[in-house]
């Protein structure tokens, strides 16, 4: 007997009865059943995704990882209990998966406790001081903003991505993290600081590009 | 309030409104006063930045084939056998149940399969496809030089027909293409150890089967009308299958 194709397996062909919530849904997961997995997977996979492909910044290695959050977390809910919200306990496999990950690519120490960049100045962020042309009110758009997230190091991404784009509270991201909430709160700025760095440079490329452009327009005009 | 002053407020409690004393600095302090106006103008954008977006359906469907071959996902589909039945037949009656759905698909499958056929170089043996629909398709994007050219093609994993038995004649040209779209599709994720490429050549390995029994079926007996219902939603599935072979075996080359 030929084996049953997944596309075709559509939602609601189970016998099992549709489950409302999500604890619904957990129970009959637990016991194996089809479409509560479905339903699962619904419910989260699109904020997952997004964590994913913000860290990696390739659809590729974001499926693949999310793809291998899901499997962890299947493959263990028989074990998930409610002491923290399944959300919570699902975004914290992806962010263990995604940073394992981006560690066996050798890039920078992606712990918590290692999220600065190997030239940082020691005390603090730095911070320009009075320099009106670094402003970037209103010179921050999604797509620089976006391109500079991919810049940041692995543990400043991860809180700035979890807080300031997916809205989780630092208590969240705590549980998440495996930090001190005084931790999370740290690391953001820092994060944001660095942000900051990072955009202000990008500001200062465009605007020297666009000074090379006019002079060429002008040399070839004369 | 000092300037190191602020550093640490917005350390410990992030950009909230600031004590009475903070801002009194910042109504003096033009670089304090720009560098909380350029973390709030960031932090603004990334509060829109969308928090979710939608992976392609290919990852569920890869998923949910591992979860069943780990048996984590327990419940049996499709529904149960009738016990009266004495042929395997009968039991894909009930997977395939919605015969309405199997019906439209036939449209969509013929569409799929002349789509196919416009991603590739056509060729005199090509020509009684359906060139009609083909022409009101968007055509596939451009092979590169870097893919299935220097691609070695891995052997089809369809199961030959023996002289005995081909497509019916309905589906012959759809078959065709999706033939010829195959190794492309197998050879662009032939050296790809990824758990994902691999459970989508073993769902294309499995419709291949499905496919060689249905036609075979089909042969000795051509009125099972059932049966190329059956056909054409696994045709329509290939179709799929190898469209996310192609994709995701582009975007990883």
């Amino acid at each position: 007997m030929p084996t049953a194709l997944p596309s075709f397996n559509k939602v609601g062909t189970s016998q099992s009865p549709r489950s409302a919530t999500e604890a619904d849904a957990i129970r009959l997961a637990q016991a194996g059943d089809a479409v509560a997995f479905e339903q699962l997977y619904q419910l989260h996979s699109r904020r997952v995704y997004a964590l994913c492909l913000r860290m990696v910044g390739n659809p590729s290695d974001a499926e693949d990882l999310m793809q291998e959050a899901f499997l962890q977390l299947f493959r263990k809910i028989g074990t998930f209990r409610g002491e923290s919200a399944f959300s919570t306990w699902l975004h914290r496999m992806t962010v263990n998966v995604v940073l394992m990950r981006l560690r066996k690519k050798s890039l920078p120490a992606a712990s918590l406790e290692e999220t600065t960049e190997p030239d940082e100045e020691t005390g603090g962020p730095r911070k320009d001081i009075g320099a009106p042309d670094l402003r970037l009110s209103g010179a921050v758009d999604r797509v620089n903003l976006e391109r500079s997230i991919e810049k940041l190091p692995p543990g400043y991404r991860t809180v700035f991505v979890l807080h300031d784009v997916q809205g989780f509270e630092h208590n969240e991201i705590a549980g998440i993290m495996g930090c001190s909430v005084g931790n999370s709160k740290s690391q953001l700025h820092k994060a944001r600081t660095r942000l900051r760095e990072l955009l202000q440079e990008d500001l200062r490329d465009q605007a020297r590009a666009e000074r090379h452009a006019a002079k060429t327009q002008a040399g070839l005009g004369s | 309030m000092q300037c190191e002053d602020i550093e640490l407020f917005l350390e410990q409690e992030g950009l909230e409104p600031l004590p009475e004393e903070a801002r009194a600095h910042l109504a003096e302090c033009g670089g304090c006063r720009n560098y909380v106006a350029d973390l709030t103008s960031l932090v603004d954008v990334a509060h829109k930045l969308p928090t979710e977006i939608a992976a392609p359906e290919r990852v569920w469907i890869s998923l949910r084939a591992q979860l069943e071959a780990e048996g984590i996902i327990r419940t049996p589909i499709p529904v149960a056998i009738p016990a009266e039945s004495a042929s395997w037949w009968h039991s894909i009656q009930a997977f395939f149940s919605n015969r309405g759905f199997a019906a439209a698909s036939v449209g969509i499958l013929i569409v799929a399969g002349a789509a196919f056929e416009i991603a590739r170089d056509r060729s005199p043996r090509n020509s009684t496809g359906s060139p009609e629909v083909a022409r009101q398709m968007t055509p596939a994007p451009a092979v590169t030089s870097s893919s299935p050219q220097q691609v070695k093609p891995a052997a089809p994993t369809r199961p030959q027909p023996s002289a005995s038995f081909t497509a019916p004649a309905e589906f012959a040209s759809t078959a065709e293409a999706l033939d010829d779209q195959e190794p492309l599709a197998t050879g662009l994720l032939a050296s790809s150890n990824s758990s994902i490429d691999a459970s989508l050549r073993d769902n294309l390995k499995k419709v291949n089967e499905f496919i060689a029994d249905c036609e075979r079926h089909l042969k000795e007996q051509p009125q099972d009308e059932l049966t190329r219902e059956y056909l054409s939603a696994a045709y329509q599935q290939k179709a799929e299958l190898l469209s996310a072979m192609i994709e995701r075996g582009r975007s990883i080359n």
